[in-house]
């Protein structure tokens, strides 16, 4: 099984690095979010802001206040930072996603005709779509992590190798998860227009109920409540801990969940997948 | 002889509607056996059944001896399918899918290579190995998907419709791969609607019509079940065809005009030739023949319906709505 699966996961990094439009296309998304959610939302412009009639002293004393009211509640006194290393756990979402849509496709061109009727265990056609995702994932993130820097977003002083390893596992955890159900997902659906349908009900309010874009004291209790379960408020929280130090009372509590979070939603997908194979 | 496929009773369901009704025959070894029948008759449902696509509502089927529901992992081991879509990824090269298509058999990385380039040469593709599948015409893509079903050298090979939507000439290339192929030993099991296909390939055929099989024999063997042959007469002036017609009947022949011939139908055409030649010593004739019976008139016979029915939506102009949605 392990062989099938090396050469189908290999395909389908061969297939990506091909198709560059795809490629730049899927960064092109998260660079604009960034852009747009954190340069243009930085909190301290509004600060910045100046007041008729109001002597300087005080504007200088509110702004102070003002500073580290933000610096409390996002862990940075830059916006554009917080979302930045929000956006690498949205990112692992709109991928696992995107991952899912080539099944779809292949059964479509008849492609998975082919590997059903090859003499390879139907698990490895599952396992390579999931694999070749959080190959992707890691490359991308890698790429939006330095474009992130580039664009001015500010790293915690004591930075070391293994807060970026710590990083990229909780995202590979995440992507994990999220590609495994949205691949099993995917073998059972046989139109397209119906699996971004799924991705448009699911992407949008999973991102918005997490601590992505908003920490979680902001949000009204309700939705603090679903931002909790959520796994990308997790693997951000994470990511903001280990990259930018913004404090968490219980990281490995986040390390845990994740993990039998995505475990869970392996086994799903797994099944989900056998079920979708079925048949040809 | 050695069976090498045997399929027995099989049945395949779809939300109660019969598509396949009780399906039995075997296929010997380097036999080319043939599933004549028109759109519906159950064709593909019964290769896709044989080659562990589909689970029989009821019924087996055995490849090399492997039963097709117990042991289908066997099955797919000994199995080529060109399946009556395509498969092959038009994205990548040629080489790419027939390269990672012998990989996934096992092949290691130099024997993958080694055996890619073989069955590509062997296909005629090998000059356009390394371009896009996307740029393949039709009877290149199909050579592809044959070439893709024989990385692992099956032993039986299924070929579901291998010239739909080929032009004729691309269709005898595609005869002629099929005839190498089984010059090399390989059981052959081909399905097809085109009745000269069936004629000029098959060992036997297998008449299929609604999910059964009717009829079980070699060309000859099935067109002998029909009685009597046709003798065509091409008179030099059109206008005359009338007047032959005539001439003919008055003799006691039974006569139609079809497409600028006179055609009779007779019990034996060599004992009534003399007789037509004596009878229309008076006319200018351009040409006479006798048509052998085929396998059309046999299944006009058995089922009462012609083997066209309605024609086929061309595969190919689905497969290119699909990559220009892509782009
Ligand atoms: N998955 C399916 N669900 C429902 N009906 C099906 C399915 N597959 C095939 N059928 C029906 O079963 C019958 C036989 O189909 P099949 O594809 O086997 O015919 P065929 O002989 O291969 O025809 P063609 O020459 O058009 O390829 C048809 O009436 C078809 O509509
Ligand atoms: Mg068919």
């Amino acid at each position: 099984m392990l062989s099938a699966t090396l050469v189908l996961t290999w395909r389908e990094v061969v297939k990506w690095v091909r198709r560059r439009p795809v490629l730049v296309m899927s960064l092109v998304t998260p660079i604009f979010w960034i852009a747009l959610f954190g340069k243009s939302y930085n909190l301290l412009n509004l600060v910045q802001l100046q007041v008729q009639g109001v002597p300087q002293v005080v504007l200088e004393q509110v702004r102070s206040l003002l500073s580290q009211a933000v610096e409390k509640i996002f862990g940075t006194t830059d916006y554009f930072t917080y979302v930045a290393t929000g956006m690498l756990a949205v990112f692992a979402l709109f991928q696992s996603m995107f991952g899912a849509v080539g099944v779809v496709f292949e059964r479509r061109i008849g492609y998975l005709t082919r590997l059903l009727v090859a003499p390879i265990p139907r698990s490895s056609i599952f396992f390579s779509k999931v694999l070749g995702s959080m190959f992707r994932i890691s490359v991308l993130s890698l790429v939006l992590f330095t474009i992130g820097l580039l664009m001015g977003m500010q790293l915690k002083p004591s930075i070391g190798p293994a807060d970026l390893l710590g990083t990229w596992g909780a995202i590979m955890l995440l992507s994990l998860g999220l590609s495994s159900l949205f691949t099993g997902m995917a073998f059972n659906i046989t139109n397209q227009e119906v699996l971004f349908a799924i991705a448009n009900l699911v992407n949008l309010p999973l991102m918005f109920s997490s601590s992505a874009l908003f920490p979680l004291d902001q949000m009204p209790s309700w939705l603090q409540t679903v931002a909790r379960v959520n796994p990308i408020s997790h693997t951000a929280d994470l990511v903001r801990y280990l990259l930018i130090g913004k404090p968490l009372p219980e990281p490995l509590a986040s390390v845990a969940y994740l993990m039998a979070l995505s475990l869970v939603l392996l086994g799903i997908g797994y099944l989900a997948a056998q079920r979708g194979m079925r048949e040809a | 002889m050695e069976e090498v496929v045997k399929a027995g009773g099989l049945v395949k369901e779809f939300n109660g509607f019969r598509a396949v009704d009780g399906v039995s025959f075997s296929i010997r070894r380097g036999e080319l056996f043939s599933l004549l029948g028109p759109n519906g008759a159950g064709k593909t449902t019964t290769i896709k059944m044989l080659s562990t696509l589909l689970t029989p509502t009821s019924g087996d089927a055995y490849v090399e001896g492997y039963s097709v529901t117990r042991e289908p992992g066997k099955v797919r081991r000994v199995i080529g399918l060109v399946p009556q879509d395509l498969t092959a990824d038009d994205e990548m090269t040629g080489w790419d899918n027939v390269y990672i298509q012998a990989r996934l058999y096992g092949l290691s990385r130099g024997e993958a290579q080694a055996r890619a380039r073989e069955v590509l040469e062997l296909m005629g593709l090998w000059d356009a190995a390394r371009r896009r599948v996307g740029t393949y015409s039709g009877g290149m893509r199909r050579r592809l998907e044959i070439a893709m079903s024989l990385v692992h050298e099956p032993s039986v090979l299924f070929l579901d419709e291998p010239t739909l939507g080929l032009d004729v000439q691309s269709r005898r290339g595609l005869w002629r791969v099929v005839e190498e192929l089984k010059r090399r030993g390989v059981t052959i099991l081909l399905t097809t609607h085109y009745m000269e296909e069936a004629e000029a390939l098959s060992d036997r055929v297998a008449i299929m019509h609604r999910g059964r099989i009717v009829e079980v024999g070699s060309p000859e063997e099935l067109k002998a079940r029909v009685r009597g042959e046709t003798i065509y007469v091409e008179p030099l002036d059109p206008g005359e065809l009338e007047r032959v017609k005539n001439i003919l009947e008055e003799n006691g022949l039974e006569a139609h005009v079809i497409e600028g011939r006179v055609a009779l139908r007779v019990e034996r055409a060599d004992t009534v030739l003399p007789q037509v030649a004596s009878a229309l010593q008076g006319v200018r004739v351009k040409s006479m023949s006798i048509a052998k019976p085929s396998l059309e008139e046999v299944f006009i016979q058995l089922t009462g319906e012609t083997l066209s029915g309605e024609e086929h939506v061309d595969p190919f102009s689905f497969r290119r709505m699909i990559r220009s949605v892509r782009r």
